[in-house]
């Protein structure tokens, strides 16, 4: 007679999900012949781990348990990742990507964004349009920071589009909203997370999870499986700061897609990774240096979910820069009407200095940019600019506009103090400018809550405006207001990658035409 | 006014300065990778490389690319005669193939790194035309490149000297050491060379978490991949980061993977004589069977046990007779795996790898077939051991040791212990043993005509004209 008792003697916690317990293992071969051996080994009692609670939500959710209200953000936010994708197709860092693309080929095909009749495997169609959606830093912002739709959108129609039965709109929405969920979730486990980064760049920590949780959604994973291809995506997450502002960064954005995208193919082929890659500190958690991971909500068939997107809404941008020069650019433009209702006449060139009090973030502080990139990750630049021309738009980080000589005049008068209590976070930041006049008087303006952040919204109106120049940049206007459409009615489209073919209608070229763009676009 | 004609001054000379050498760390890598020659490569070098060139999860990672990738006729796969995939994918699968079971080198400070240059970079052989294949020593030079790119990164970090815990060594230097590599091989511009790395550097780092897992032969597979992928960026004239490798306060770069991070910029291969390779000063370690490092201390001194059994009267080992069984070993939480479940687990299990020492008297390939791994006599044994962690055993693959204490039932001690493992760099595998291991492992896919011609191709690298013959017996 064998029997086995399992005497729990005590049990403690690592991590908030995994129990561990020293159990005394009795065996017995025969009564007599006890054997205590003292085991230490790790099991999962009554609750789940962090990962499994992931892999479940991943799995579970549908289209049952998106609200209104998430709805209706998340197809804003769709809507302005295409319109900025489509203006990013015509970047030089794009070019160079698509190039690198052009390499291999596929049995299945997806669609480059603005280029008619150039196709991709999904992989190298999610990468490419990825760089796209963050070529310029025009895509959305999230808090706790990171840049949530460009990692998942490029992923999804890509994948949508080489699936046998085309997902419908309604799929579509589900799955973009679980992988801005799982987003949202891990930026959650870190209070490190609140602040403005320093080390990892967001997108490419949480990005590559929420991208392999979309597609793992689309692909209808089971629950281990999406658990799997979190894993699997966790390998390929992490990128350091200092490759932001450089033309290197919107490869993070088109790498998370990608590398989330294959993390769910291995996943459905049956590729494994770590089960507790969420819950271990030496998974997930050696992104942060605080990390407490807690579980996502049960996900009951017909029960009610709450979103983070719920609680917590995007900011959209109104010009293609970091998110921090949108506080001082409106302090700017704020400040130059004050100047100008005092005196229509006056000369801007007769500034003698100006002070902008902002947070203290070393990425975003550049006095005198070189790059396209650097002026977008420069507060000295995009103050300048605002102050010269009453906004900043796409056009102002051209070369001619970059290099004019009343700018670079104007740099050289820049100081930058970093109060103590203007804090590095989307959340809280402000930006306070005061410019002094020749003559000795002085204007000053303050921005809390730029138009766009999340606490004051772009309306409708605005956001389909932006969408609309952006997109008729490349495509028909015809072809603009049918995605407009399309997204408006997303729910009830039956076929979404309809979406990847209107995102080719090219305003110049036809389907039948195959060009190659130079670099020079 | 003041300050920001300062700063503007400040930033006027930074740029003349740009032209000088050596003023970032990240300029003199960049320099490095493009200046150094053939001629720098020492007899020492290029005898210790050599050997290195001389290994399921690799089955549905080909599937996986071949499954969304039709064949392109470039870049082979080890083994799988006329499949051919595009180099970045070729590159990934071969380095799949390389670690999948983690048979492959272990330098100090700890990586892999061989497994992620050597295939990026016979995709790239591959992928050149018929009559502009490198020569031996191009291949030869590029491979100790990408060598020696990991060695100076890992020596910028303290942390990087114990056994990792956050992030999987490899996929945080292999993936630079394979854009290195990739970048000298492809005759990059110093610039170019630096932009790989910084392109490289963002695609870097996977967490420990998922080493003992299936996916962990994909953290060399994408090593090597993504390095390859960021040389081939750069030279599309992809620019990042100009100060990836230097250390910029509250801006990370490479730093981002290291707690304490100290770069120092690598000599102009011009500038020093002979550029001393830190291969010349620190040999490589191979593995005599497929488990991670550490499990070889235990092996060695769980096999003195086994002998020591065998030479009593009774010359078998039953676990009835063992009563406890003590390991003394390093404390490494992801190799401590009282009951491993797969065989990605028992490849890093000290107590399995005692206890199948102590059974067999030697682990192999096969300890770690399902058969081998389920037996009950090895579960039996596995119930028995304890684990301590003396203090004077460091998680260090230069210092730590293992100690394996047997108590017989009838109450006799036998101990044995192990410094230094044989394969080891204190105390390397001869030449012998060195290619019998590499017979064993490629019969096992090639017909024994090409494996002699790998053997000899590989012995007279330099000398080739042409690296053909090493390409063409690998298909």
């Amino acid at each position: 007679m064998r029997c086995v008792f399992f005497v729990v003697c005590s049990l403690w916690k690592v991590g908030e999900a995994v129990l561990i317990g020293a159990a005394l293992y009795i065996m017995a071969a025969e009564l007599s012949d006890l054997t205590v051996t003292a085991q230490l080994f790790e099991y999962t009692m009554l609750r789940k781990s962090v990962t499994e609670s992931f892999g479940a939500a991943v799995s579970s959710l549908n289209a049952a348990h998106l609200t209104d209200g998430v709805i209706r953000r998340s197809k804003r936010m769709m809507l302005d990742t295409l319109g900025v994708g489509l203006l990013g197709t015509s970047s030089p860092v794009f070019n160079v990507v698509l190039q690198h693309g052009k390499m291999y080929q596929s049995k299945e095909n997806s669609s480059v964004w603005g280029r008619p009749g150039t196709f991709l495997p999904p992989y190298y169609a999610a990468f490419v349009n990825g760089v796209a959606v963050h070529s310029m830093d025009f895509d959305d912002t999230w808090h706790p920071a990171t840049h949530p739709s460009g990692a998942v959108l490029p992923a999804l129609l890509a994948l949508a589009e080489t699936l046998h039965s085309k997902p419908s709109g309604l799929e579509l929405l589900l799955a973009f909203n679980v992988g801005l969920e799982v987003q949202g979730r891990l930026l959650r486990f870190s209070k490190q997370a609140h602040n403005i980064p320093k080390r990892f760049h967001p997108p490419a920590v949480v990005g590559v999870m929420g991208s392999a949780a979309a597609t793992a959604k689309l692909l209808g994973l089971s629950p281990t499986q999406s658990m799997a291809a979190m894993a699997i995506a966790c390998s390929s997450a992490g990128a350091p700061m200092a490759n932001a502002a450089t033309q290197t960064k919107p490869l993070h954005l088109g790498n998370a897609a990608r590398r989330g995208l294959e993390a769910s193919q291995l996943a459905l082929l049956g590729l494994e990774g770590n089960k507790q890659i969420l819950d271990l500190e030496s998974g997930f958690g050696v992104f942060y240096q605080d990390y407490i991971p807690q579980h996502l909500a049960e996900v009951t068939p017909n029960g009610h979910y709450r979103w983070v997107l719920e609680d917590q809404d995007i900011a959209f941008k109104r010009f293609p820069a970091h998110l921090g020069m949108h506080w001082v650019a409106d302090a700017a433009v704020n400040v130059r009407t004050q100047i100008l209702t005092e005196d229509p006449n006056a000369d801007l060139r007769q500034i003698k200095r100006i002070t902008l009090r902002v947070p203290s973030s070393r990425y975003i502080d550049r006095p005198i940019p070189d790059t396209e990139h650097q002026a977008r990750h420069s507060f000295q630049f995009n103050c300048c600019s605002a102050l010269l021309d009453g906004e900043v738009t796409v056009d102002s980080f051209s070369s001619k506009m970059m290099n004019r000589k009343s700018l670079r005049e104007l740099l050289h008068k820049v100081h930058l103090e970093n109060p103590e209590d203007n804090p590095a976070s989307f959340e809280k930041m402000y930006c306070e400018i005061m410019v002094e006049m020749a003559r000795g008087e002085t204007h000053t303006a303050r921005c809390n809550t730029f138009y766009g952040h999340w606490r004051k919204p772009l309306s409708q109106e605005h956001l389909v405006r932006k969408f609309k120049t952006n997109a008729s940049t490349v495509l028909t206007s015809g072809a603009a207001d049918g995605i407009v459409q399309i997204i408006e009615n997303l729910e009830k489209i039956p076929d979404c990658s309809v979406l990847g073919s209107y995102m080719q209608f090219h305003k110049h070229v036809t389907q039948r035409e195959q060009s190659y763009y130079s670099a020079s676009v | 006014t003041l300050t920001s004609t300062l700063t503007s001054t400040t930033r006027r000379q930074h740029a003349l300065q740009r032209t000088a050498p050596e003023e970032t760390v990240t300029s003199s890598f960049g320099r490095f990778i493009q200046g150094v020659q053939p001629s720098h490569l020492s007899p020492k070098v290029i005898q210790r490389s050599k050997r290195m060139v001389t290994t399921e999860v690799f089955d549905l990672a080909l599937q996986h690319c071949q499954h969304m990738y039709a064949p392109d006729d470039i870049s082979f796969v080890y083994g799988r005669n006329g499949t051919k995939l595009s180099p970045t994918l070729a590159a990934f699968v071969n380095g799949v193939a390389v670690h999948s079971m983690d048979f492959d080198d272990t330098w100090h400070p700890a990586t892999h790194p061989s497994g992620a240059v050597l295939p990026a970079l016979l995709a790239i052989s591959d992928m050149l035309p018929k009559n502009s294949k490198p020569r031996g020593v191009d291949l030869l030079l590029a491979f100790n490149v990408g060598i020696e790119i990991q060695g100076r990164l890992l020596r910028f970090s303290n942390e990087a000297r114990n056994i990792p815990k956050r992030f999987h060594p490899p996929t945080v230097v292999g993936t630079m050491g394979s854009a290195a590599a990739c970048a000298r091989l492809l005759s990059l511009d110093p610039t170019q060379c630096s932009n790989a790395l910084a392109i490289a550097a963002s695609l870097s780092g996977a967490p420990m978490a998922n080493a003992a897992t299936q996916s962990k032969p994909l953290h060399i597979g994408n090593a090597s991949r993504l390095g390859l992928e960021a040389a081939l960026l750069a030279s599309r004239g992809l620019e990042a980061s100009p100060l990836i490798l230097d250390a910029v306060p509250g801006v990370a770069g490479f730093s981002a993977f290291y707690e304490d991070y100290a770069p120092q910029p690598l000599p102009s291969p011009e500038e020093v004589e002979m550029h001393s390779f830190l291969l010349e000063e620190q040999d490589m370690a191979f593995k005599r069977f497929p488990a991670h490092l550490g499990m070889h201390w235990v092996a060695d001194a769980a096999a003195t046990v086994h002998k020591a059994l065998m030479d009593l009267p009774i010359r078998s080992i039953s676990p009835n007779m063992v009563q406890d069984i003590l390991l003394r070993v390093p404390h490494s939480k992801y190799i401590n795996r009282p009951y491993p479940e797969s065989e990605h687990q028992a490849r890093h299990s000290f107590q399995f790898n005692a206890c199948t020492a102590l059974l067999d008297g030697e682990v192999t390939v096969q300890s770690f077939q399902n058969e081998a791994v389920l037996r009950p006599e090895l579960y039996e044994l596995l119930s028995r051991v304890r684990v301590e962690h003396p203090q004077d055993n460091p998680a260090n693959f230069n210092r730590m040791y293992a100690e394996v204490e047997v108590t017989l039932v009838s109450g006799d001690v036998f101990r044995g212990r192990c410094d230094t493992f044989y394969g080891h760099w204190r105390n390397p595998l001869s030449e012998e043993s060195l290619k019998k291991k590499f017979r064993n492992n490629a019969g096992a896919v090639l017909t024994p005509d090409r494996v002699d011609a790998l053997v000899q191709a590989v012995d007279e690298l330099e000398y080739l004209d042409d690296c053909t013959p090493l390409l063409t017996p690998l298909q």
